[in-house]
């Protein structure tokens, strides 16, 4: 601890730090433009000078580290004096565009003008005047409005990792921007919106819709990913207008992902339906919600309650999850599920009570060594994948496809999903007798060879004190999940590394403390008879489902509705109304989005965050919690009367009590270890990032983007071949465009989600 | 003393005498009514009447949506709606002011970085029922276009004390 002295009074503060943090903590404002508390430091903007005694010109205050007993002045004659020279400069080239500038009302620039700035100027020569660029369908350029202070260019090659800004030239010849004309594509592009002091990096979507001083602010959570990350919903006369990160260390600090900032388009889709309908000889009519529910519950009391069967999306709430699996055990039937991407689940009942990080977030970022199995980590969780390229651990990847990562990989490999489990044997194997493991389990290693490649991988894992290995999408999606779970948890256990899953969607862990699986109850309690799971439900055909928020032909791993068509009665509690949900259902029950209700998501750390609604809810939607009570009570199910979301909210909670999910207990020895056989080209499917729900896929802005750019079957030259030069191929039925794409490994075709129906793994038939 | 002071007044009529001397002198005084409508006041080329919104000389309006004259008007009588044009500008797709909130204060004219919106000197003006006192963004910018010459007059007039 050092004792430094500013404007006269004594601060405490640790050595090293610089003097802008030590009066930021205290509460001295101190003007600045190119300091932000998460990037480097440049002291390019030099707004900060202030005086220090014996220093013969003012200084840096976000470049000057302290000194014991320094004395310094940010508001003598000095410092002033020279704050108001820099303003000078700074407001040289800077045009007169505040009416027009988005930022106006919040710009850090306007702000600074004022307590610094001349009503005149000195300056009357010609002003400079740069080309806007256009950096894609998120980002809107102002240049000629950039002062240079390079916080972007630093968010950029810090943060992203992938350094897209720069500064050429030098000067009046210095220019903000990617070096060639390209769109940005880092998945936390929208940051640079917000950490821009000016209005030269703006938000497009959001162009010119309304003014700071116009719109109220309310805190919710992120919709997406698992992570939670803190938002701040702003909106005018009742409309979702933006959404702008909220800090939170613990979470997403001060960043979110450009799928939380931007999915808020998805609210207005044009497909959104706003009152209840049911159809009747095959056309749809609008009704009263009496009528509509009325009609739902006649029709459900006349199956046989083991013939229903009830899909929900993990993106809804807690609240949502637990009235909709209480109404279907209070039907007597348990099938119920949210798994939807999930085909193996041989291995469920050892399932640990949700599929849990395994850690805090914030401890990613101290992990030393990490093994990533089945992730595209920065596209799946892009807060989580920052944290660890934060962590700069040893990180080893084993995934089907050669993914790209802002981080250096010190161990790689790309396996196709056939092999998986022999390699990932052989990674363990490598690592066998670092640890105890049973003797099943030990047995069944024994007889496996080591590759090289396996051993680099066990060598990275094997790196510092700190180590984890984290289970992805395209492992949950395996259709050997249980064993590759097995290895896992064995790799983990041999390695001292903690397991970790990284669950899908925002609220995938809430959904299993609120019992929307089908072989145990909200709190984790095993149901005697185990229900139907969603892989199930979706290939035999029930006589009724209950569909919560979600699109099965997109959502699933089965890529297909053929079922529901099927069905004689389907309930779809949806937000939109698309041709295929008009096709297979019987009563659409309109709900409310994530901003029109009350509820709550549980990340992947376990952590529960609570939220209210911040907007009415459109037209006569109304959220789902509600719509599943009244449910329930036209069933006449006991203990149905709800009043309230925090309500159900406790009741859940108490259910879980202070239980704690084991993520390396949850596994059992596998019988054997053998590979899936397969002969012709094999079929691996990502859920492309903007695709992911309902949502996010009516986003227009980040439609646009490149990352939403997935359309076609993505092979490796060497297999291209065998399709004689055809651009367009004929797979399951339905004609796609061939993509060369150097990262799928031999023998697989990569074809993103949502393109073609049929299931999301096997052998795709292509002509 | 006072009792008998105010008896006296009172008996004289002292006080009445003193008002009606006020009368009286107004009475041969010089007459200041005017016989409105047939006659008016002169009014100042900063008066405040009725909205209007301009044009530049070219044609296109000067309006860019800036809505700090929304923000700052006490009677939140301006309602503001912007969009971008297809040529990249920013513009108002609805620019209303309902002049039965309007206290005509003068606050939009004055916070105005482009002097689109102006109050007229036109006071005169009527409406049958309320919605004819919603004045659209076509209504301000036709009664700017009929006023513009005025309007001119007046701005420069007031230039040098700006
Ligand atoms: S960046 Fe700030 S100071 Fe510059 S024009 Fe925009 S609002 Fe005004
Ligand atoms: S664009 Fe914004 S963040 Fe980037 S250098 Fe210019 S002012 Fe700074
Ligand atoms: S009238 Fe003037 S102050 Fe009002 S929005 Fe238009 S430009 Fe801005
Ligand atoms: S903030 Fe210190 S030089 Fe820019």
């Amino acid at each position: 601890m050092v004792t430094i002295e500013i404007d006269g009074k004594s601060y405490q503060a640790q050595a090293g730090q610089k003097l802008i943090e030590v009066t930021e903590a205290n509460g001295i404002d101190v003007p600045r433009f190119c300091y932000h508390k998460k990037l480097s430091i440049a002291a390019s903007c030099r707004m900060c000078l202030v005086e220090v005694e014996r220093a013969p010109k003012p200084m840096p205050a976000c470049a000057t580290p302290i000194m014991d007993g320094m004395k310094v002045f940010t508001r003598s004659t000095k410092a002033l004096a020279a704050q108001k020279a820099v303003m000078e400069f700074l407001l040289i080239n800077h045009p007169l565009d505040c009416p027009i500038c988005d930022q106006g009302g919040e710009c850090e620039l306007q702000d600074i003008a004022v307590g610094y700035g001349n009503d005149t100027s000195n300056y009357q020569e010609a002003k400079r005047v740069v080309i806007s660029k256009n950096l894609g369908p998120l980002i809107a350029t102002e240049m000629t409005r950039c002062i240079h202070c390079t916080r972007c260019v630093r968010f950029s090659k810090e943060i992203t990792g992938v350094p897209e800004m720069g500064d050429p030239g030098r000067g009046e010849h210095m220019k903000i921007g990617t070096y060639v004309e390209k769109n940005i594509t880092s998945e936390l592009s929208g940051n640079m919106i917000d950490i821009c002091p000016v209005g030269a990096l703006t938000s497009k979507p959001f162009r010119f819709s309304a003014r700071a001083w116009e719109m109220q602010q309310h805190n919710t959570i992120a919709p997406h990913d698992s992570v939670g990350s803190n938002i701040a919903v702003h909106t005018r006369r009742n409309k979702v207008l933006r959404v702008v990160p909220r800090e939170n260390e613990a979470i997403n600090e001060v960043w979110i992902s450009d799928r939380d900032r931007f999915s808020y388009e998805g609210l207005t889709a044009n497909d959104r339906i706003t009152s209840p309908m049911i159809k009747k000889d095959g056309t749809w009519k609008k009704v009263h919600w009496d009528t509509a529910l009325a009609y739902a519950v006649d029709n459900l009391k006349q199956i046989d309650s083991k013939s229903v069967g009830a899909l929900a999306s993990p993106t809804a709430t807690v609240e949502e999850l637990f009235l909709l699996q209480k109404l279907m055990r209070g039907i007597g039937s348990n099938n119920i599920d949210h798994r939807l991407r999930q085909v193996d689940f041989s291995d469920q009942d050892q399932a640990p009570l949700f599929p849990y990080l395994g850690q805090a977030i914030t401890d990613l970022e101290n992990c030393e060594a990490a093994l990533l199995i089945g992730s595209h980590l920065r596209k799946e969780q892009p807060i989580l994948n920052h944290r660890l390229r934060k962590a700069g651990a040893k990180v080893a990847v084993f995934n089907p496809i050669d993914y790209e990562f802002n981080f250096p990989v010190a161990a790689k490999m790309v396996v196709a999903p056939n092999n998986w489990v022999s390699n990932l044997t052989g990674i363990a194997k490598a690592l066998l007798g670092n640890g105890l493991i049973p003797t099943g389990m030990q047995k069944l290693l024994a007889d496996s060879e080591v590759t090289e490649e396996q051993q680099a991988i066990a060598e990275a894992l094997q790196t510092g004190e700190k180590r984890t290995v984290l289970l992805g999408n395209l492992a949950t999606s395996h259709p050997q999940f249980a064993t590759v779970r097995a290895l896992a948890a064995t790799i983990a256990k041999l390695s001292g590394a903690r397991l970790g899953y990284l669950p899908e969607a925002n609220n995938t862990t809430g959904a299993w403390l609120a019992g929307a699986v089908p072989h145990r109850k909200a709190g984790g309690e095993a149901v005697v008879e185990a229900g139907l799971d969603a892989y199930a439900m979706l290939s035999q055909n029930l006589k009724a489902y209950v569909l919560l928020g979600l699109e099965p032909e997109l959502d699933s791993c089965t890529g297909s509705a053929s079922c529901l068509e099927a069905a004689d009665f389907v309930v779809s509690l949806t937000a939109y109304k698309t041709e295929a949900i008009e096709n297979y259902a019987d009563v659409i029950l309109p709900i409310s989005l994530f901003t029109e209700t009350s509820g709550t998501y549980v990340n992947a750390e376990g952590l529960w965050q609570s939220f209210g609604g911040v907007v009415n809810p459109t037209g006569s939607t109304r959220p789902a919690w509600k719509v599943l009570r009244v449910l329930g009570n036209l069933f006449d199910i006991a203990e149905f009367d709800y009043v309230s979301s925090e309500q159900v909210r406790d009741e859940v909670q108490a259910l879980v009590g202070d239980k704690k999910p084991s993520n390396t207990a949850g596994w059992q020895v596998p019988t054997c270890l053998e590979n899936m056989a397969s002969d012709g080209l094999q079929r691996i499917t990502e859920m492309p990032i903007y695709s992911g729900d309902a949502l996010v896929r009516r986003a227009e802005a980040l439609q646009d983007t490149l990352d939403a750019d997935v359309a076609g079957i993505h092979v490796n030259p060497t297999v291209a071949k065998q399709f004689n030069g055809s651009e367009q191929v004929q797979v399951n039925g339905a004609s796609l465009p061939l993509v060369l794409d150097e990262r799928v490994p031999d023998g697989c075709a990569l074809i993103y989600a949502g393109q073609i129906a049929g299931t999301w793994h096997g052998n795709v038939e292509v002509s | 003393m006072n009792a008998i002071k105010n008896l006296f007044k009172s008996l004289f009529l002292l006080e009445l005498i003193k008002g009606l001397r006020v009368t009286g002198r107004y009475l041969f005084d010089r007459k200041i009514t005017v016989q409105y409508p047939d006659e008016k006041t002169p009014q100042s080329f900063r008066f405040r009447g009725r909205h209007a919104q301009r044009r530049y000389p070219n044609g296109e309006e000067r309006c860019i949506a800036c809505k700090l004259c929304e923000a700052t008007c006490p009677a939140a009588a301006i309602t503001i709606e912007v969009e971008q044009r297809d040529d990249g500008s920013r513009q108002t797709s609805r620019y209303e002011i309902d002049l039965t909130k309007c206290i005509f204060c003068g606050y939009c004219e004055e916070s105005c970085p482009v002097d689109a919106i102006v109050e007229t000197r036109v006071f005169e003006y009527c409406g049958e029922n309320s919605n004819d006192l919603l004045m659209t963004k076509s209504d301000l910018l036709a009664f700017g276009d009929e006023l513009e010459q005025q309007l001119n007059v007046d701005k420069l007039l007031d230039s040098p004390y700006r």
